[in-house]
């Protein structure tokens, strides 16, 4: 009776292990896919945050963006560069200019920005790259950014017809194609891009004058503010050798335009997928806890044939680590596949070209540290609770029994009282439940709340199109277009670009050099304007006595925060100083920053007057017609007015076009959300999924029961199903409760990012109503499936099933 | 081998503590065959678990093969219990998802007495041993209840204890299967086991070296072999 004493490698015990993670194929799998799912969304969206930080290095960075720009009265000339080069906290100067015409795409007209470059041999600062076709281009030639091909419906060879302010239209040859990482995508602005020399400039009619003067500042890492101090003290010594300057700009340093809502975007979407995985983890510690009661009895064998505490802690632990590992195994392929269609998809957005894909280690690390360590924290309660459990516990344990909550239940309905026997349990998967439709909801709530403000661009504004012209039009000018046919209405406003003045200084204003992103202009409509009406956020709307108020829109509001109603406001319109008393804030959705004054306030600040001379530099124009293809005929009509007129156009945009770029800005958000819909509603379902199963094989022993004393299988799982359906309602109106304030929050963070100020506040009913199909759904084919499989089972066998 | 000292079993219960056993004395020598006898609800069950370190005692001292079990924490238990008992239960509790032979093998591994290649021939042995040799790679459910009984109490010598306790091992099966499983454990007690067993079929006794009779949890008579009485009443 010598038995060797050995420590080889355990073997039978990983077996079993083995084996029951077979037998228990299906509930593994809904925990495997839990926890996979919620990596994935994890290792997805840091992968792309990685990604994409390196890549605007690698992109926007990499074109040496301007810090600041000098807008001058004169021409930026050689003298000028050379002086803002010798500044000490100045890196780099160039000249440069950007001027705003147009281009005839087939009969219409759209936008152009054409940035007219110095020396295209020698750009230092917003640099592009050519990629196809001629470089520099000749005299009366111009590059155009690739994204601007579809804008402009040409290509490399093409022509295209452009006018500016003062010339007359002349067919320019597009010479080649660059990639401009620093201008947002063409079809998202609305607008074409081309690139232009000073001779070509001048062939279209304009004086060769470059106004603005881009810098670099030395300090790579300075801050707004001290590019504005390092700008403005550029901009004093200029003044001091007697060159005006104008205006200074400056863009958030080292920020693409678009970077602050790429950042939120991943922000919320990271949220919510770690969001996902603590629900996945509740879910595993449920589940886990479901089949270890199932273990119990195995538990007390196996210790009564000499399993220590340490080593059934150790077999359970395993198998919860090898869920894990599972997990991250087929998360880390699939989240890297993620990030690379997230990645390419805000790449596109960002018009970045993917320099590297490469998805860095800390990611996968992250993912591994998720899918390895999280199930098995959330595990190691219930799995010490059932390892540390005395033999005789064991041995005696039998499935359900907490009969302390019977009594207080007992006046519930049947499938309450089922769904309550196990608090714990309940509570769990409720938890769960609720907070994956709470979080389902206010995905889509939020999607639903961003279309409502799109819509809002159509219900506060009553008219077809903006026409802008380059300068100041007579009344003469709107009464002919009001005359025209299908015109409906006509008004006339004074606009111009403006900054809000600090007395005794330069003007700076934080727009792009794009122009388009965080600009200000002040506006002059008509006291009663019925071209728009927006909501009255504080204050009133304009009256026409109000020779000295001034209205800002929400947007404008937002940049002067501490602005009270009755408070004066220092503006700068196109240098022109203006002081008004603040009298009321409106919202104004998809609009950048504006003030309004009456026309005739706006006359008087610019020094015209309403009627003949003219003040009037936009018109608003309602059509009759109620068709796409109806407001298009009507804008060739107004067009050709005009151009018979010789009235000189800087934009026409039709208002369906604000729109098509407001909505082609966020269907990255918009799939965001529905994609966390779907990642939230997996896993909540799975949670039931998995709760059902394992209610339907705890009570087989109860079924068996039931069905001696005549119970029909028909009638138990009628009874299941009422319980998992009582399960899906309670949590379903904890969900509806807990995504308001949800709502709310997403929708203020994501509306400030879009339009600065928060959304809309909308609880989707097909929001609501689809979590309590899908429960209602997921209820019926959870409890189905294993209660059919648990009724058919005989008698004798599901009495020793447990 | 066993030596139990006024030992005491109170249950907590709903309406005060039932005193399952009382003062309970006994004391048997190795190789020894005892069936322990009663009415339902007599203590049979607890003894035994007590016996086997499932449960600790309220009171009392139990010592079995020279160690003190109620000194041993759990761990430290049930490593002591693989090694030097066997237990064997009326319902066979294999592991459902094991076969047979790997059934037998688990205490091996439990307790690291033998590496797996050999605690694959040990476990083929002891089948062999008992019987059922050929129902080796087939999982419990497909085996019928005395071949389960066999392989039950296969796995209880896995680890070559010197005594095996058995609860109701022939309860769950017909006469004649019940007469086989019981022949097995004789055979065990002859090849120099120390074998307890409860049961409730008086017949089956006869086989026994002594039997423990219980009443309320006190010992209501013991007899050896030689048919006389030990002793009545338990002592004070
Ligand atoms: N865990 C427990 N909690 C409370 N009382 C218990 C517990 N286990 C057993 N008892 C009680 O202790 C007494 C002895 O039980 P035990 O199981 O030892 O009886 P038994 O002689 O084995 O009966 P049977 O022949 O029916 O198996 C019984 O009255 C029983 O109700
Ligand atoms: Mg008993």
């Amino acid at each position: 009776m010598s038995l060797h004493k050995t420590h080889s490698i355990p073997s039978i015990r990983w077996l079993k292990l083995a084996r029951d993670l077979m037998a228990e194929k299906g509930r593994i799998l809904l925990m495997l896919t839990a926890i996979t799912v919620s990596i994935i969304a994890i290792g997805a969206v840091l992968g792309s945050y990685a990604v994409l930080t390196r890549e605007i290095a690698a992109n926007y960075l990499g074109t040496n963006p301007a810090s600041a720009t000098l807008e001058l009265e004169g021409d930026v000339d050689a003298r000028i560069v050379k002086l803002a080069r010798q500044h000490p906290q100045v890196r780099e100067a160039e000249a440069r200019d950007v001027i705003l015409a147009r281009a005839k795409v087939g009969e219409d007209w759209r936008s152009l920005l054409l940035f007219v470059i110095d020396d295209f041999a020698a750009m230092r600062i917003s640099t592009f790259a050519p990629i196809q076709g001629a470089w520099p281009p000749a005299t009366g030639e111009m590059l155009i950014e690739r994204t601007a091909t579809s804008m402009l419906e040409a290509t490399v060879g093409g022509h295209v017809l452009v006018k500016t302010a003062h010339g007359t239209a002349r067919e320019v040859t597009i010479a080649g194609l660059v990639h401009d990482p620093g201008l947002a995508p063409a079809s998202q602005e609305r607008t074409g891009y081309g690139y232009i020399s000073r001779a070509t400039l001048s062939t279209l009619g304009e004086r060769p004058l470059l106004h603005e003067l881009r810098i670099t500042v030395r300090d790579p890492q300075a801050s707004i503010q001290g590019v504005e101090s390092v700008a403005s003290n550029l901009a004093r010594s200029l003044t001091d050798q007697g060159i005006a300057v104008h205006e200074i700009r400056v863009p958030p340093p080292r920020q693409h335009p678009h970077q602050r809502q790429l950042v939120t975007i991943l922000f919320m979407m990271l949220a919510f997928s770690v969001m996902a995985l603590v629900l996945s983890g509740i879910l595993v510690s449920g589940s886990l806890a479901a089949m270890l009661v199932r273990q119990v009895r195995e538990i007390g064998i196996m210790k009564t044939i000499g399993a220590r505490t340490r080593q059934i802690f150790g077999m359970y632990a395993l198998m919860v680590a090898s869920i894990g590992i599972m997990a991250v195994v087929l998360a880390i392929p699939l989240g890297w596949l993620g990030t690379q269609i997230l990645t390419k998809a805000i790449a596109g957005l960002l018009n970045f070209n993917l320099t590297d894909a490469a998805v860095p280690t800390w990611v996968f690390a992250v993912q591994a540290f998720a899918g390895g360590v999280v199930p098995l924290l959330v595990a190691a309660i219930p799995i010490a609770r059932a390892s540390r459990m005395s033999v005789r516990q064991a041995l005696d344990h039998y499935g359900v029994s907490p009969d302390s909550l019977r009594w207080r239940t007992a006046k519930l309905p049947r499938p309450a009282r089922n769904a309550l026997r196990r608090p714990t349990r309940l509570a769990l998967t409720v938890a769960l439940l609720a907070a994956g439709g709470a979080m389902f909801m206010t995905a889509l709530n939020v999607s639903a709340g961003w279309d409502r403000n799109i819509a809002k661009v159509y219900e506060t504004r009553h008219y077809d199109v903006e026409v802008r012209f380059h300068e100041a039009q007579g009344s003469p000018v709107a009464e002919r277009i009001r005359a025209l046919p299908g015109v409906k209405s006509v008004e006339a406003w004074g606009y111009s670009p403006a900054a809000f003045a600090k007395p005794g200084q330069i003007n700076v204003v934080r727009t792009y050099p794009d122009r388009g992103h965080a600009s200000f202009s002040v506006m002059g409509p008509p006291a009663d304007t019925r071209l728009i009406g927006f909501p009255v956020l504080a204050g009133r709307w304009l009256q026409p006595t109000d020779t000295e108020g001034v209205v800002l829109n929400h947007a404008a509001a937002a940049q002067v925060p501490q602005i009270r109603i009755g408070d004066r406001i220092d503006l700068s319109l196109d240098g022109k100083p203006a002081s008004r008393r603040l009298v009321g804030i409106v919202e104004e959705i998809g609009s950048s920053a504006v003030a309004y004054v009456t026309d005739q306030a706006f006359a008087r600040i610019v020094g015209t007057q309403v009627g003949a001379q003219g003040s009037a530099r936009l018109l608003r124009i309602a059509t009759h017609a109620n068709s796409p293809q109806g407001r298009i005929d009507v804008i060739r009509t107004i067009e050709q007015r005009l151009s018979d007129d010789g009235v000189s156009v800087e934009t026409a945009v039709p208002l369906a076009e604000l729109r098509t770029a407001m909505a082609d800005h966020i269907v990255i958000l918009t799939r965001a959300l529905l994609t966390m819909a779907v990642v939230m509603a997996t896993v909540g379902t799975l949670g039931l999924a998995s709760t059902m199963g394992v209610s339907v094989v705890e009570r087989t022993r109860e079924f068996a029961v039931m069905k001696t004393v005549g119970a029909t299988p028909r009638r138990i799982i009628v009874l299941l199903i009422a319980e998992a359906l009582f399960i899906g309602a309670l949590s379903w109106i904890i969900a509806l409760i807990l995504a308001v304030p949800l709502t709310g929050l997403v929708d203020t963070l994501v509306g400030r990012l879009g339009f600065v100020a928060p959304l809309p506040f909308i609880m989707s009913p097909v929001a609501a109503l689809g979590w309590l199909a899908l429960l209602g759904g997921v209820s019926l084919v959870s409890t189905i499936l294993p209660a059919n499989r648990a009724a058919r089972m005989s008698v004798a066998r599901a009495l020793v099933a447990l | 081998m066993i030596e139990l000292e006024h030992v005491s079993k109170v249950y907590p219960g709903s309406n005060g503590n039932f005193k399952a056993l009382d003062g309970i004395t006994l004391r048997f020598p190795a190789g020894e065959f005892v069936a322990i006898v009663g009415k339902s609800g007599s203590g049979k069950s607890t003894l035994i678990n007590l016996i086997a370190g499932i449960d600790r005692p309220s009171d009392g001292v139990i010592r079995v093969v020279g160690t003190p079990v109620g000194t041993l924490d759990e761990s430290n238990l049930a490593t002591w219990r693989g090694r030097h008992i066997g237990v064997v239960f009326q319902f066979f509790q294999l592991l459902p998802t094991l076969t047979i032979a790997e059934n037998v093998m688990l205490p091996m591994d439990f307790c690291a007495t033998l590496e797996p290649r050999a605690a694959r021939l040990r476990a083929m042995a002891l089948l062999e041993k008992v019987g059922i040799a050929d129902q080796a790679n087939k999982l419990p459910s497909s085996l019928s209840g005395g071949q389960q009984q066999r392989a039950a109490i296969a796995r209880a010598l896995a680890n070559d204890p010197p005594l095996i306790v058995a609860d109701e091992p022939t309860g769950n099966l017909d006469s004649h299967t019940a007469e086989a499983v019981l022949a097995l454990l004789v055979g065990l007690s002859k090849a120099g086991k120390t074998v307890v067993m409860v049961t409730h079929e008086r017949d089956l006794t006869q086989y026994a070296d002594r039997i423990v009779t219980l009443a309320d949890g006190k010992i209501a008579s013991q007899t050896t072999a030689g048919q006389h009485t030990v002793s009545e009443v338990s002592h004070a």
